[in-house]
């Protein structure tokens, strides 16, 4: 309900700022008639992120991956913990619209007690069809975890983007 | 004039059923429009909207993309493009550049568009990138799990966005497309509905899909928003498509390429093709 009231207001005052500025809108005031433009929208929502979880690393380099429908596949040599998941992220616009989606191939991360990893990512799709209800994307990865990987928190950023053609 | 914003049908206000956790991330946008067209005389307006549960700054630039043989948009760095698009990138104007909304707030960027005396009569092309900064982005992203003791724990962080394209048509252009072989293959996430199209002319087209049986009223499949830029004379269109209309799709079909509803719907092409 919440997100329903929310676009209902995205619409009005997307229409009221184009309004404001449609020469029509001048002309139209001396007859009384409202004119009002609606234009077509995208949206893009981020709904998960991409978790690894927690991995406690082995004596010899392994790799974790996740897939884009979120299953985590942890190799021989570490212990994984905790709930990995994809990350996902709805679009929503035109109905039938094709939307390319896509964005960094691999990402780099630096560990909060020093150390790196990289993780390549993967995504569920090259482009999206719209229904009505929009339609969504995920983006897995493998984690490529080294020998004795120093503890700490790891972070890194990557780009994502939805085109439209 | 308006040619672009006339005739809109009912914006779609759709209701996302289905969300499984709370939106954690900012940086959620909505722009609207998804396309635009200039001819050079007059500028227009972008809306973007913070659509996210927290305050966030974007960041909007112009980028040059490609069109590959298979439909994608590679992106271009400043020092490959070609002079064509480096006079895109100088033509096209807009503000602000970085703007922070607070939760549902509708932003107006403002495109300006200066042809330079002398242009070649073309389609310039610059594709604008809507996007949070990742300070923003990062800052809530922080809740992400907490190390173990001994453990490594992840956090990748999606700076995500929205890029729509901004066309300048200089001088009297036209093109043609014209739809080739189509077939349906399988691919790593499903089956897929293909087709080529092959485009002359010196700008690009761009219109919708409809996929029919002959005979049959309610079209099989419908794909809106189909482009070829001029940078590629022929792309593949590939779209995924369920497993049960993969199968109905095979066998004779009329496919038609229509211009879009906004500029008259006119028909591009039509074939009849035996989807194999």
């Amino acid at each position: 309900m919440r997100k329903f009231g929310m676009k209902r207001a995205i619409v009005g005052a997307a229409i009221a700022a184009l309004a404001l500025n449609a020469p029509a809108a001048h002309a139209a005031s001396a007859t009384g008639t409202a004119t009002a433009k609606i234009l077509r929208q995208i949206t893009l929502t981020n709904t998960s992120a991409l978790q690894y979880a927690t991995i406690i690393s082995g004596a010899s380099a392994s790799t974790v991956a996740v897939s884009t429908a979120g299953v985590r596949t942890c190799g021989a040599t570490l212990s994984c913990l905790g709930t990995a998941t994809a990350a996902s992220f709805d679009v929503e616009g035109t109905e039938g619209a094709v939307v390319l989606v896509g964005g960094d191939s691999s990402v780099s991360l630096a560990g909060s007690l020093g150390g790196t990893m990289t993780s390549s990512l993967t995504y569920s799709a090259a482009n999206i069809t719209l229904g009505a209800t929009g339609g969504s994307f995920q983006v897995g990865g493998t984690l490529s975890v080294g020998a004795n990987q120093a503890a700490g928190d790891y972070t890194g950023t990557f780009n994502v983007t939805a085109d439209y053609q | 004039m308006l040619r672009f914003f006339k005739g809109f049908g009912l914006l779609s206000v759709v209701l996302l059923g289905v969300v499984t956790e709370p939106v954690q991330a900012a940086g959620d946008l909505l722009v609207a429009p998804t396309r635009v067209v200039l001819d050079g005389s007059r500028g227009t307006e972008v809306v973007l909207n913070n659509i996210g549960a927290e305050p966030a700054t974007y960041r909007i630039s112009l980028e040059i993309k490609r069109m590959t043989a298979v439909g994608g948009l590679d992106e271009i760095t400043e020092e490959d493009a070609t002079p064509a698009e480096r006079t895109a990138l100088g033509m096209i104007a807009f503000s602000p550049r970085r703007v922070t909304l607070p939760p549902n707030q509708p932003q107006v960027i403002r495109v300006g568009v200066r042809i330079p005396e002398g242009t070649p009569p073309g389609e310039y092309r610059a594709h604008m990138l809507f996007r949070a900064v990742p300070d923003a982005a990062a800052a809530v992203a922080a809740d992400a799990a907490k190390p173990a003791a001994t453990g490594v724990s992840i956090a990748l962080i999606p700076i995500y966005g929205i890029t729509i394209p901004v066309i300048v048509r200089v001088g009297d252009l036209g093109a043609e497309a014209v739809i080739g072989d189509a077939w349906v293959a399988e691919t790593p996430d499903g089956p897929a509905f293909n087709f080529g199209l092959t485009r002359t002319g010196n700008r690009s087209v761009y219109g919708d899909i409809e996929v029919t049986r002959p005979g049959a009223s309610e079209p099989l499949l419908r794909a809106r928003g189909i482009a070829v830029y001029p940078e590629v004379g022929a792309r593949e269109v590939s779209l995924r498509v369920p497993p049960e209309l993969a199968a109905k799709l095979k066998g004779p079909v009329r496919i038609r390429y229509t211009e879009d509803r906004e500029i008259g719907g006119g028909t591009i092409d039509e074939a009849e093709r035996v989807v194999k």
